[in-house]
């Protein structure tokens, strides 16, 4: 009846973009808060332009960069034979850029929340730099955290625009649900879409559920 | 001996401070504003000088001429906050113990000692919010000596307390003191407990030093 | 008092532009234009502007508005009561079920347009491939196509496959894009070795090259009908203008993008 192939895709595409938006948005965060350099404000500006341009835009610059006449893309055919187009890997790529701004916004305003009085009466009880981060600033900005990660768990999961641009629309390697809907709306399948709808958002219910329980209790 | 020699430019005016502590209870006293919180910085190691140096006894913590500069961490160093700044995600035992050096079974003898002394024993399973603004200090107190500090630093410790609590806890501190003989730096702006406080006064007026003004004679 | 003066200004000000915009709309009324919204497919846009162009200096009491898209889109749009008064779609299917549900009226409807498919490479390929067949080669690794089930480009080139016998051998090499702009930017972009799209895709690239047309016969024939839609309010004028554009003038400049005239 319905095909389960775009609901496991998405389901593994999103969490490991979400995997790499977590440890990339918090270092983004960290680096940020501590490093002052010439040009900061325009590296802002590009971490947060994936969330202002439309996703076929931010697709299409993908595309130009790790497609088989990109930087990237050459680079990674030369040195490792690989090609991300239209791969797993790119639908990944896509749902993390998509997803970035979003946890690097939470975590950036979960960390300035916090009193740094705190993180400077640990450093004077003895605490090195690792230890106050991860005993102090990062058990007091968790809800901040957690909150990014549902933002980004349900913008990757959602992503449509540049996955389809520079992973297209393989069933099995790259078709997701959003992906499976736009299709089966277009060929006027609307049972199927419809289906793929109701997935797509217990799946969205059960993740943020599951994510502000988990977070609700630490 | 803690010696402290140093120069820092601040917006509104240069700091230039030095003085030498001995094992007792410094204050540097002067009206907000003119450098003491930023020299206890500086002493613990959350701040850097544009120059000079901090040594104790034979160590530098900071030494500009030979680019020497030791981590906060590493300098055992105790700070007591105004706002206490206690950590509110966890319990009072392990606000207490979150500076303790050495295996669980060293530190319990002077875990308890302490618990004594500041009349804390009571407060281990309360949770922050609960406690007084006395109370807190205490824990504050407790916690920066559970760390064994060689120095211990006090920025307005007492200000945000009301008066019977303030003296008691006066007493408290000096009595500590005399029990450690640690160095002690004391800021504050209240005259009556620079004087209960201090063993030696330094004035201080936007960053330097300063004569005893004539209304404190 | 200061601030009085400033706030009776303000006020002045603030009425002196409503009364000057009433005017203005009153003076609008008079002589505003009749708006002619057509939906058309994507395809047929630089042509279709080109047109308008010229339309508008005959007619300018008319003003021709487009929305354009992919034609299975356009037609769900009509079906659910968007205020359009042409329809112009790059298969016969959409104006088929339009028809079958009496959006259109009938007897405007000209099916005026052909175009062709082809196969095409990027500019710089090396690739020796002259027809459809020339698929299945090894050389050619992955190609791009519509998704039938949705782009009418798409349809044409299953078809073409299915007749050259290939279709159920070259399956893993497909990537399907929504549309033929993405077929074209794939291929533009070396990302896939060949695609399919229509002649007039093709011609508006400099980047690509065509290396077969599919012969007639192999697919059904691409045809763009064009139609007024029953629900028009401006059904007459709406006439006027796809007469406009079935005639002799408008066919020379959709013969240069690349369309042929179906007679």
């Amino acid at each position: 009846m319905v095909d389960w192939q775009p609901v496991y895709l998405s389901i593994k595409i999103a969490f490991t973009s979400v995997v790499i938006v977590f440890v990339l948005g918090i270092t983004a965060a960290i680096v940020m808060r501590r490093l002052q350099f010439p040009g900061k404000a325009a590296v802002e500006a590009i971490m947060t332009l994936p969330m202002v341009l439309p996703p076929v835009v931010t697709g299409f610059i993908l595309l130009l960069l790790i497609g088989k006449q990109g930087a990237v893309g050459q680079f990674l055919d030369s040195y490792l034979g690989v090609q991300l187009v239209f791969t797993p890997y790119a639908a990944v790529l896509a749902g993390t850029v998509v997803a970035f701004p979003l946890m690097y916004q939470s975590a950036k305003a979960a960390f300035r929340s916090i009193d740094t009085q705190l993180e400077d009466a640990a450093r004077t009880l003895g605490a090195s730099e690792g230890r106050v981060f991860l005993t102090i600033t990062l058990p007091l900005a968790w809800h901040g955290l957690a909150a990014g990660v549902v933002l980004s768990f349900a913008r990757a999961l959602g992503e449509f625009g540049a996955t389809i641009m520079v992973a297209g629309n393989i069933p099995g390697k790259t078709q997701t649900i959003p992906l499976a809907i736009y299709f089966a709306s277009e060929a006027n399948d609307l049972t199927t879409a419809g289906i793929y709808v109701i997935i797509i958002s217990i799946l969205t219910f059960l993740a943020v559920f599951g994510l502000n329980t988990w977070a609700g209790e630490k | 001996m803690l010696e402290v020699a140093i120069k820092k430019e601040l917006p509104d005016f240069v700091l230039d401070i030095q003085f030498r502590v001995p094992d007792e209870i410094l204050v540097l006293f002067g009206p907000s504003g003119c450098g003491k919180t930023t020299t206890l910085r500086c002493i613990a190691g959350l701040d850097k000088p544009d120059e000079g140096y901090i040594h104790y006894n034979r160590k530098s913590f900071f030494e500009s001429k030979e680019s020497i500069f030791v981590p906060p961490c590493d300098r055992n160093i105790g700070y007591v906050f105004q706002e206490y700044a206690l950590f509110p995600h966890m319990t009072i035992r392990n606000n207490i113990l979150y500076g303790a050096k050495s295996a669980q079974e060293e530190n319990q003898p002077l875990f308890e000692k302490l618990l004594e002394l500041l009349k804390i024993h009571h407060l281990l399973e309360r949770s922050i919010d609960k406690l007084s603004g006395g109370e807190k200090q205490r824990v504050a107190l407790a916690r920066a000596l559970m760390a064994r500090p060689q120095i211990l630093l006090l920025d307005e410790p007492l200000s945000a307390l009301e008066e019977t609590t303030r003296l008691e806890l006066q007493s408290e501190f000096k009595n500590m003191q005399q029990l450690l003989n640690i160095p002690f730096v004391l800021v504050t702006h209240n005259w009556e407990e620079a004087q209960f406080m201090g063993e030696q006064i330094v004035f201080m007026d936007r960053g330097k030093k300063v004569e005893r003004p004539d209304y404190f004679k | 008092m200061e601030k009085k003066v400033n706030s009776i200004i303000l006020i002045v000000i603030v009425l002196l532009s409503i009364v000057g915009c009433s005017s203005q709309a009153m003076k609008e009324k008079q002589s505003q234009p009749i708006e002619v919204t057509v939906s058309a497919a994507s395809s047929l846009k630089d042509a279709l502007i080109e047109i308008q162009n010229h339309y508008q200096i005959l007619h300018p009491s008319v003003k021709i508005v487009y929305n354009m898209g992919a034609s299975g889109s356009l037609q769900k749009q009509i079906e659910e009561g968007a205020p359009v008064d042409i329809f112009i779609s790059a298969a016969k299917k959409q104006m088929d079920v339009l028809q079958n549900k009496n959006l259109i009226k009938e007897e405007t409807r000209k099916d005026f347009l052909k175009n062709q498919l082809v196969l095409i490479v990027p500019l710089q390929s090396k690739i020796l491939v002259t027809e459809f067949a020339g698929l299945n080669e090894s050389t050619v690794k992955q190609f791009a196509m519509g998704a039938p089930e949705s782009v009418p480009a798409g349809q044409y080139a299953q078809q073409v496959l299915i007749k050259s016998n290939i279709y159920n051998d070259i399956q893993s090499k497909i990537v399907l894009a929504k549309d033929v702009r993405t077929v074209l930017t794939y291929v533009e972009t070396g990302n896939v070795d060949a695609g399919i799209v229509y002649k007039t895709d093709a011609a508006v690239s400099d980047k690509v090259k065509i290396v077969a047309v599919a012969p007639e016969g192999s697919h059904e024939l691409i045809l763009y009908p064009a139609a007024v839609l029953t629900a028009s309010k401006q059904s007459k004028v709406a006439e006027e203008f796809l007469d406009y554009l079935t005639s002799a003038e408008s066919i020379v400049v959709f013969e240069r993008y690349g369309f042929l005239v179906n007679r």
